[in-house]
């Protein structure tokens, strides 16, 4: 048997000019078992090209990847935990505003109390400069006083405590 | 885009070629599941694609060169491996042992190749691509695939020729 075309083949391919087509010519020759000695030197390389395209994956490979995609199929589950957090999170900058107004509120009747206060000064003061004054008038700018601080603490307490439910909530 | 349908698929071919990349099955292993599973992210933009089988091989040929570089101290070689197959020592005989041999003689010569040359040759010769579409996985052009294999395969007839000195 003439190996004339095998041999030109061998060549072709070890300078890259066989087609893809030649090239299974070859495989296929040497997969045959008697192949002439002086070329048997190659039979090895191109055998070993064919049993390494049977290299596969292993069976229980599907069934691992199939979970694997099945897991994030349910992914959207876990964005509406998400949303549930984004709530609490909206919810947060009402607790903020009440804080500012409780503030405001405080901040605001320190002012009154402050005005008050220098209000009840001037009145002493009258009554220092004045001999004639009423003593009922001051025992009436003394209960002004008393009761503005009164209404104060009463204000304060039930900021605190609204503050404090909203915490709560 | 059926994942079991279209994507599925490749699987084989991915591990063949990241296992060229990578020499150790277990990790092949683990780039095919990323490949696949990165593959399945970006299902919406498939369509975009013309080639889907090189997409898939040019980022798993990513990944493994990037997890080769990060754990190249591997002791686990790929012939170790790969002959660790229940089907190649079915035979038991003399010839098939000597086969076993020689195979693995010729896995060594390719698996000491530097990787570009081993992937191309894995390409061309396993799994029978043509030097377009191994120029479109690598990303270079197809005169420097056709250069690349002419060095690989004459390494390999150059180790081939020089056992048989060696033995006659």
């Amino acid at each position: 048997m003439d190996y004339k075309y095998i041999e030109q083949l061998i060549e072709s391919y070890f300078s890259c000019t066989t087609t893809l087509q030649e090239e299974q010519i070859l495989r296929s020759f040497f997969s045959q078992e008697d192949v002439p000695g002086h070329l048997a030197q190659y039979a090895d390389l191109f055998n070993y090209e064919t049993g390494a395209k049977a290299e596969t994956l292993g069976e229980d490979f599907d069934e691992r990847m199939m979970a694997q995609i099945e897991a994030t199929e349910l992914k959207p589950m876990q964005a509406k935990a998400h949303i549930v957090k984004l709530t609490t999170r909206h919810i947060a900058p009402f607790f903020k505003a009440a804080a500012v107004v409780a503030m405001a509120l405080t901040i605001g009747r320190a002012a009154e109390h402050a005005i008050g206060e220098q209000e009840t000064e001037e009145n002493s003061h009258v009554v220092a400069v004045d001999p004639y004054i009423k003593s009922s008038d001051v025992r009436q700018a003394i209960h002004v006083k008393d009761v503005s601080q009164a209404e104060m603490k009463a204000t304060n307490d039930s900021i605190i405590n609204l503050t404090r439910e909203d915490e709560i909530q | 885009m059926d994942f079991k349908h279209d994507i599925l698929p490749l699987k084989n071919i991915i591990f063949r070629t990241a296992l060229r990349i990578i020499l150790n099955r277990e990790e092949a292993e683990d780039i095919v599941q990323d490949t696949l599973m990165k593959l399945w992210e970006k299902r919406n933009e498939l369509d975009k694609v013309d080639n889907l089988e090189a997409f898939a091989l040019t980022m798993a040929r990513n990944l493994a060169i990037d997890r080769k570089e990060k754990g190249d101290n591997q002791l686990v070689s790929f012939d170790d491996q790969v002959h660790d197959r229940p089907d190649e020592g079915l035979g038991g005989t003399d010839s098939s042992l000597m086969h076993q041999e020689t195979t693995s003689f010729i896995a060594d010569i390719i698996n000491a190749l530097p990787e570009k040359q081993r992937t191309v040759l894995q390409l061309r010769d396993i799994e029978g691509k043509s030097y377009k579409e191994i120029a479109n996985v690598l990303s270079i052009s197809e005169s420097d695939v056709k250069v690349t294999l002419f060095r690989a395969r004459n390494e390999m007839k150059e180790k081939i020729l020089q056992k048989k000195s060696l033995f006659l």
